[in-house]
C-alpha cells in the first residue's frame, strides 16, 4: 500500500510540473497583455508599453519567464519559512494574498450546495430506486436532467427574476391571490401523489390530502401575515419535532424499538424546554456559541439514550442525538425567522431582502442573527443554481448503484432470512450502494475550491472563478497560475484519496501491492 | 411501569410546554430593536462599478484603473475638474490657478487657507511641489534601447500619465506663505489648464508629511529640501539616488491594496469624501469627509461602491433595488432590457472612444484617387444604424478626425473639413475615380470585437461594388494590436480615444513619424500647424488651429472616422441628480448633485 501511494505521489507531482509548463504557455500566448495600449493615442504610449512590459517581464520569452515563475513557487515547499513567492497581479497584489481570499469565499458558496446536493441527490436516487419505473422515478428523473441540461447562467438569470426579484415584490406586499393558492394546490397534490404507491386510489386521497393540506397552510400563513413576521412558535416546533422523532427512528433504529422512540421524544420535550430557557441567552449568540450549544445537545441526548437504551444503548444514544440536534436546528431557524421583520426593515436592506449579487450587505453591521440572515438572502439563489444543476449525477449514480445493489443474491438472502425491509434498505443495501459514490464525491470536494466559474461571474462572487477569469482577459499569467496550483493539486490529491479510501471501503478492490 | 412512567413524563412535559407558551409565547424570543443605521440626512447612495478597487494611488501604472480614478475623485481636491460638456471648471474654494504671464508661460498654483488632508494637517506648498516632481519625471534618468530595455539609469515615480507637459517647466519654488508654487514653463503649453492638479486625474492626491515619512524621511521639509536641492535627472549621466528611490517605491506600489489598510495615513482625503471600509473584490463604502468645505459640497453622506462585472446582473441588481445607479458597457440587449424597467430612468450617450478606418499612403493607396474611391463606398451611415442607433438612438457617423460630437467645435469643423463629400455612398464617383481599376485592398482588423467585424463586412460589401477586391486581414484579439502600422495591410479599422480636454493628442496620431500614426501620414503644412498648437494656451486659438489641421487630413483623404462607441447609464427613481458623461470618470463626474428621494 505505501509503496502504492509513494508511486502515486511521485506521479502527481511530475504531472504537476507537466501540466504548470503547459498552463503557463497557454495563458501567455492567451492574449496580446500589451493589446490596449498598442492601439492607444496617449502622448506617453512608449512609456506605458515600455513600463507595462517590464512589469510583466515581457521581452524574457514565456518558456524562460515559466522558470522565473517556478523559482518563487518553489519556495512554498520550504515548510514554515513563509518565503512563498507566488508573484503579483497586475496591479500588484500578492498572489497568495488574493488566493487565499478567493478560496475562503469560494468555499462559502459552494460548501452548502455540494452538501445539500450530496445529501437531496443521494436521498432521491435511493427512493427512485426502490420505486423504480413509478411515477416518482419518472418525475424525478425527468426534473433532474431538466435542470442538468439548463445553463446555469439562464438558470440563474430565472431564478433572480422570480426568487429575488419576483419575491421581493412579493414581501412588500404580502397577499396571496386564489388563484396562487389554487396553482400552489395542484401542484402540491401531485407531488404528494408521486409519493403514495401504485394504487390509483391511494394516489387519488394522496393529492386531496396534498392539496388541501398545502392550500390550508398558504391560506392560514397569509391570513396570519406570516410572510412579513414569520416564525415557528412552540407549538409547530413542538409537532414538528415529534414528526421528526418518529422520522430519525424510523430509519435509524426502527419504530420497534421503543427505547429509541421514547430517547428521542424526550429530546423533543428537552428541546422545547430548552427554546424558553436558552432563547435569553442566544440574544448575544456567536458562532462558537452556536457550536457549543450543539455539542451540548448531541451529548444530552447521548445521555439521554445511554439512560433509557436496554442492551441495544447504540441505537437510542444515536437517534436521541440526532433528533436533538434537529430540535435544535428549529430552535435555531425559528429565531432567525423572528429577527426576519428587523432584517428587512433595516435601512440598508431596504425591505428587499433577497440579493442577487455579492456575498453581503455592505455596510450591514448587526447582530449574529442580522448578519446570518444576511449571509442567508445572499446565499441562497447561487447555491440553489449550483445544487439544482448537481443534483442530477448524484441521484443517477446512486439510484443506479442502489438498483444494482438491490439484485444482488446477498439481499434476497437477507429477506428470505426475514429481516424487516427497513434493516434490508438501511443496513445491508444502502451502505454498499454508497461506495461507488465514494470515487463521485471525493471528485467534487477537489472540484469544489476550482470554483463554478458561471456561477461566481453571474452572481458577482469573488471566489476563485472570478480570479481565474480576470487575470484571463488580462492576459496576467501568476493568478492563473496560482489558481492552477490549488486546483491541481486538490484534484490530484482527491484522485488519490478516492482510490484509497475505495480499497478501504470495499475489500473486493483491494490493491495488493 | 416504565412504559408508563415514561408516557406519563412525556405528557407532562408537554403540556407544561403548552402552558409555557400559553402564558410565555413571547418572552422567549425577542430580538433587541436593531438601531436604525446610517442616521444621517442625506442618506446613502449605491453604484455599480465593473472592476473592482485595488490602489489608493491611481496615478501609479499599477494603480492606473478607472475604479481607483473615480474613488481618487471622490476624495481628493483640486484646482479644477471636467464637467459633461468636456469644459474646465475651475474649483476656486479649493485654490486658484493664476497665469503670470503668456510668454514664456508662468502658472502660480496657491491652495487656499483651511484646505487641510483628513488627518489635519493643511494641503500645502509641500504637497503641490511632490505632486510636480511626480508628474514631471523631474529625477528620471532612464535610457532605454530599442527593444525597450532600460540600459541604464532609472525611472523613479512610475508615473501613469504623461509627463510632457510639466517636463517643460523648471524646479518651482515654494511660495513665501508656503502654501502655493509656480510653474515656469521653457515654452507656452497649450495643456497647461490640465496638466497639475485636476481632479479628474486624481487632485492633489499624495499628501507629502506622509510619503517623507514612509520613504525614510524625517518629515515633509526634508522632501522639500530633497527635490529642491538634488539635481534633475540626466540620462547621459545617470546618477543613485537611494533617498529618491526608497520615495518612489513607496509611491508605485505602498499605496496598493485591496482592503481597508489600519494605517489610516495611506488612505488620507482632502476631497468631500473618505474610504471607511472595504470588502475585497465585492464593495467599498465612501463617507463625507466631515472637515471638507473646499469646493462642490455633497448632497448624500455616503456612496457604497459595489463591483458587478457582468451587465445582466447589473441590471437585475437595479431592478431588484440593491443598487441604486449603474453603468453597463452598453450593448443593445443590455439597453433593450433597462428600457423595459419600470422606476428606471435611462442616460445614453456617446463616449470618447471612436472607431476609424485610416488608409495607408503607401502600396495601392498611394494614389490619393483610390482613396478617395474607397472613401466613398464606406456606408458610413448603415454602420451607424447597424452597430450604434440600438443602443444611441441619437448616434450619427462621426464627422472629425480631432474633434468629438460632445465638443463644441465640433459642428463649425464637420461642416468646414469636407466630409460632407462622404457622408451618402457613391458607388459612381468611387467607380469614375478608379476608371477601370480594380485595386486588391487588404483590410486589418480585430476579427474578435463583434463591432468592427460588423464595420468590415458592411465596408467590404460595399467597396466590391465599385470594383475593390477586398481581402480580409482580421487577425484575433491578440496578434492585431501588434500588427499596427507594420506595412501588412492597406486599411485598418480600430478605435482612438480622444482625451475629450486639451490637444496634446493630435500630434501623436497625425505629426509625421509619431508613435501612433500608422498609416503615414504626412503633411508638411499640418505638422507646422500642430507645432503651433501645442505651444497655443488660448483655448479659441487652439480651437481655430484644430479646425484647420482637422480640414487638412480630411483634404488629403486621410480615411474616414465611423462613430463614437455609445455608453449608456442607468438609475432608479431613488435618486437624483446623476447626469450622463462622456469621459473616464463616468456618472462620477458631479457625484455631489446626487441626491436621495426623500
Amino acid at each position: 500500500m505505501v509503496t502504492y501511494i509513494v508511486r502515486r505521489l511521485v506521479t502527481a507531482v511530475l504531472i504537476l510540473f507537466g501540466a504548470s509548463f503547459v498552463v503557463y504557455q497557454l495563458t501567455a500566448l492567451s492574449g496580446d497583455p500589451l493589446e490596449d495600449l498598442r492601439a492607444s493615442n496617449a502622448p506617453n504610449r512608449e512609456q506605458l508599453i515600455q513600463a507595462r512590459t517590464e512589469l510583466l517581464d515581457l521581452n524574457t520569452p514565456a518558456p524562460l519567464r515559466y522558470f522565473g515563475w517556478l523559482a518563487g513557487a518553489a519556495k512554498c515547499l520550504v515548510p514554515f519559512a513563509a518565503t512563498c513567492d507566488l508573484g503579483t497581479s497586475i496591479q500588484g497584489e500578492a498572489v497568495t494574498t488574493a488566493l487565499a481570499r478567493a478560496m475562503g469565499n469560494t468555499i462559502t458558496l459552494v460548501t452548502t450546495a455540494t452538501v445539500l446536493a450530496i445529501i437531496i441527490g443521494v436521498s432521491l436516487g435511493i427512493i427512485t430506486a426502490l420505486r423504480q419505473y413509478s411515477g416518482l422515478d419518472y418525475g424525478v428523473t425527468f426534473l433532474s436532467f431538466l435542470f442538468f441540461s439548463l445553463p446555469i447562467f439562464w438558470l440563474a438569470v430565472l431564478l433572480k427574476e422570480f426568487g429575488a426579484i419576483g419575491f421581493n415584490n412579493f414581501l412588500a406586499d404580502p397577499d396571496i391571490p386564489p388563484t396562487t393558492i389554487v396553482v400552489v394546490a395542484i401542484a402540491s397534490g401531485l407531488i404528494w401523489s408521486l409519493f403514495a404507491s401504485r394504487s390509483w386510489k391511494r394516489k387519488g386521497i394522496a393529492f386531496l390530502l396534498g392539496a388541501v393540506a398545502a392550500a390550508a397552510l398558504l391560506f392560514l400563513l397569509d391570513l396570519a401575515d406570516w410572510f412579513t413576521s414569520p416564525g415557528l412558535g412552540p407549538i409547530v416546533i413542538l409537532v414538528t419535532g415529534v414528526g421528526i422523532a418518529f422520522g430519525v427512528v424510523l430509519l435509524t433504529a426502527g419504530l420497534r424499538n421503543r427505547k429509541a422512540l421514547y430517547a428521542s421524544l424526550i429530546m423533543v420535550a428537552l428541546g422545547l424546554v430548552a427554546y424558553y430557557v436558552v432563547n435569553p441567552i442566544l440574544n448575544g449568540a456567536t458562532v462558537w456559541m452556536i457550536i457549543i450549544l450543539a455539542v451540548i445537545t448531541i451529548l444530552v441526548g447521548m445521555g439521554v439514550g445511554f439512560l433509557l437504551g436496554g442492551y441495544d444503548r447504540g441505537q437510542s444514544m444515536r437517534a436521541a442525538a440526532l433528533t436533538g440536534v434537529f430540535m435544535g436546528l428549529l430552535i435555531v431557524i425559528d429565531r432567525f425567522m423572528v429577527t426576519w421583520p428587523a432584517y428587512v426593515g433595516n435601512s440598508r436592506v431596504r425591505g428587499r431582502p433577497i440579493a442577487t449579487v455579492g456575498a453581503e450587505t455592505p455596510g450591514l453591521d448587526g447582530t449574529f442573527w442580522i448578519n446570518g440572515l444576511d449571509t442567508f438572502t445572499h446565499l441562497l439563489l447561487p447555491t440553489l443554481a449550483l445544487l439544482l444543476a448537481s443534483l442530477a449525477s448524484y441521484s443517477r449514480y446512486s439510484r443506479a448503484s442502489m438498483l444494482e445493489i438491490m439484485n444482488m443474491d446477498y439481499i434476497r438472502t437477507a429477506r428470505a432470512k426475514g429481516l424487516s425491509e427497513r434493516t434490508v434498505v438501511m443496513r445491508h443495501a444502502f451502505r454498499n450502494a454508497l461506495i461507488p459514490l465514494a470515487t463521485l464525491v471525493a471528485f467534487d470536494i477537489g472540484a469544489l475550491i476550482g470554483g463554478a466559474i458561471i456561477t461566481e461571474q453571474v452572481f458577482a462572487f469573488a471566489g476563485m472563478g472570478q480570479l481565474f477569469v480576470q487575470a484571463l482577459r488580462r492576459t496576467d499569467p501568476d493568478p492563473i497560475m496560482g489558481f492552477f496550483l490549488v486546483a491541481g493539486i486538490l484534484a490530484l490529491v482527491f484522485n488519490l484519496v478516492a482510490d484509497i479510501v475505495y480499497s478501504f471501503l470495499d475489500p473486493r478492490v483491494r490493491v495488493k501491492a | 411501569m416504565r412504559f408508563g412512567r415514561t408516557s406519563k413524563a412525556l405528557g407532562v412535559a408537554a403540556v407544561a410546554a403548552l402552558a409555557l407558551s400559553a402564558c410565555a409565547a413571547n418572552t422567549g424570543t425577542e430580538t433587541p430593536e436593531e438601531s436604525t443605521e446610517g442616521e444621517a440626512t442625506g442618506g446613502n447612495i449605491r453604484v455599480v462599478e465593473v472592476n473592482a478597487f485595488s490602489s489608493f494611488n491611481s496615478n501609479s501604472s499599477e494603480g492606473n484603473v478607472d475604479i481607483n480614478g473615480k474613488i481618487a475623485y471622490a476624495t481628493h481636491s483640486g484646482f479644477n475638474y471636467i464637467n459633461n460638456d468636456l469644459e474646465v471648471v475651475a474649483n476656486e474654494d479649493f485654490g486658484t490657478i493664476e497665469v503670470l504671464s503668456e510668454d514664456p508661460l508662468s502658472v502660480k498654483y496657491t491652495v487656499n487657507e483651511g484646505v487641510n488632508w483628513s488627518d489635519g494637517e493643511p494641503v500645502d506648498g509641500g504637497d503641490l511641489l511632490l505632486s510636480w516632481a511626480i508628474g514631471s519625471g523631474y529625477f528620471n534618468d532612464a535610457k532605454t534601447d530599442d527593444a525597450g530595455e532600460v540600459v541604464s539609469g532609472t525611472t523613479y515615480f512610475d508615473y501613469a500619465g504623461d509627463t510632457g507637459g510639466l517636463a517643460l517647466t523648471e524646479l518651482p519654488e515654494i511660495g513665501d506663505d508656503g502654501r502655493s508654487i509656480t510653474l515656469n514653463y521653457s515654452e507656452p503649453f497649450a495643456d497647461y489648464e490640465v496638466a497639475f492638479g485636476t481632479m479628474t486625474e486624481g487632485g492633489i492626491s499624495t499628501p507629502a508629511h506622509v510619503l517623507a515619512e514612509k520613504g525614510g524621511l524625517a518629515d515633509e521639509d526634508a522632501l522639500i529640501e530633497l527635490i529642491e536641492t538634488a539635481p534633475a535627472g540626466d540620462p547621459e549621466n545617470p546618477e543613485e539616488r537611494p533617498e529618491v528611490q526608497a520615495l518612489a517605491d513607496f509611491w508605485n506600489t505602498g499605496f496598493d491594496t485591496k482592503s481597508l489598510p489600519s494605517d489610516t495615513s495611506l488612505f488620507l482625503s482632502n476631497g468631500p469624501f473618505i474610504a471607511s471600509a472595504i470588502t475585497p473584490d465585492q464593495s467599498m463604502t465612501l463617507t463625507r469627509n466631515a472637515d471638507y468645505s473646499w469646493g462642490p459640497e455633497a448632497n448624500v453622506d455616503e456612496i457604497t461602491v459595489r463591483y458587478i462585472g457582468e451587465a445582466p446582473a447589473q441590471v437585475q441588481a437595479l431592478q431588484n433595488g440593491e443598487v441604486d445607479i449603474i453603468a453597463p458597457q452598453a450593448s443593445a440587449d443590455t439597453v433593450e432590457q433597462l428600457e423595459a424597467l419600470e422606476g428606471v430612468t435611462v442616460e445614453q450617450g456617446n463616449q470618447l472612444s471612436y472607431d476609424h478606418i485610416d488608409l495607408n499612403y503607401s502600396g495601392v493607396f498611394e494614389d490619393e484617387n483610390v482613396r478617395e474611391a474607397f472613401m466613398k463606398t464606406i456606408p458610413r451611415e448603415q454602420i451607424v444604424e447597424t452597430i450604434v442607433r440600438k443602443i444611441n438612438p441619437d448616434a450619427e457617423p462621426l464627422d472629425s478626425q480631432l474633434f468629438l460630437a460632445d465638443q463644441a467645435p465640433y459642428e463649425e469643423s464637420a461642416a468646414n473639413n469636407g466630409s460632407d463629400a462622404f457622408a451618402e455612398v457613391d458607388i459612381e464617383g468611387a467607380r469614375e475615380l478608379l476608371d477601370g481599376a480594380t485595386p486588391e485592398v487588404r483590410i486589418m482588423y480585430n476579427r474578435d470585437n463583434p463591432n468592427r467585424l460588423n464595420s468590415y463586412t458592411l465596408i467590404a460589401e460595399s467597396a466590391s461594388q465599385a470594383g475593390f477586391k477586398v481581402v480580409d486581414g482580421g487577425l484575433g484579439a491578440s496578434d492585431w494590436g501588434s500588427a499596427l502600422g507594420n506595412g501588412t495591410y492597406d486599411a485598418t479599422i480600430f478605435g482612438w480615444i480622444n482625451s475629450g480636454v486639451g490637444v496634446s493628442g493630435v500630434p501623436q496620431i497625425f505629426r509625421t513619424g509619431n508613435g501612433s500614426n500608422f498609416n503615414g501620414f504626412s503633411s508638411p503644412e499640418a505638422d507646422e500647424l500642430m507645432d503651433e498648437l501645442i505651444v497655443t494656451t488660448d483655448p479659441d486659438e487652439q480651437d481655430a488651429l484644430q479646425v484647420q489641421i482637422d480640414k487638412l487630413i480630411w483634404d488629403s483623404k486621410y480615411g474616414l472616422p465611423l462613430f463614437q462607441v455609445p455608453g449608456v447609464d442607468a438609475y432608479s427613481d431613488n435618486v437624483t441628480g446623476i447626469v450622463y458623461m462622456p469621459n473616464q470618470t463616468g456618472v462620477w463626474w458631479n457625484f455631489w448633485d446626487w441626491q436621495v428621494v426623500q
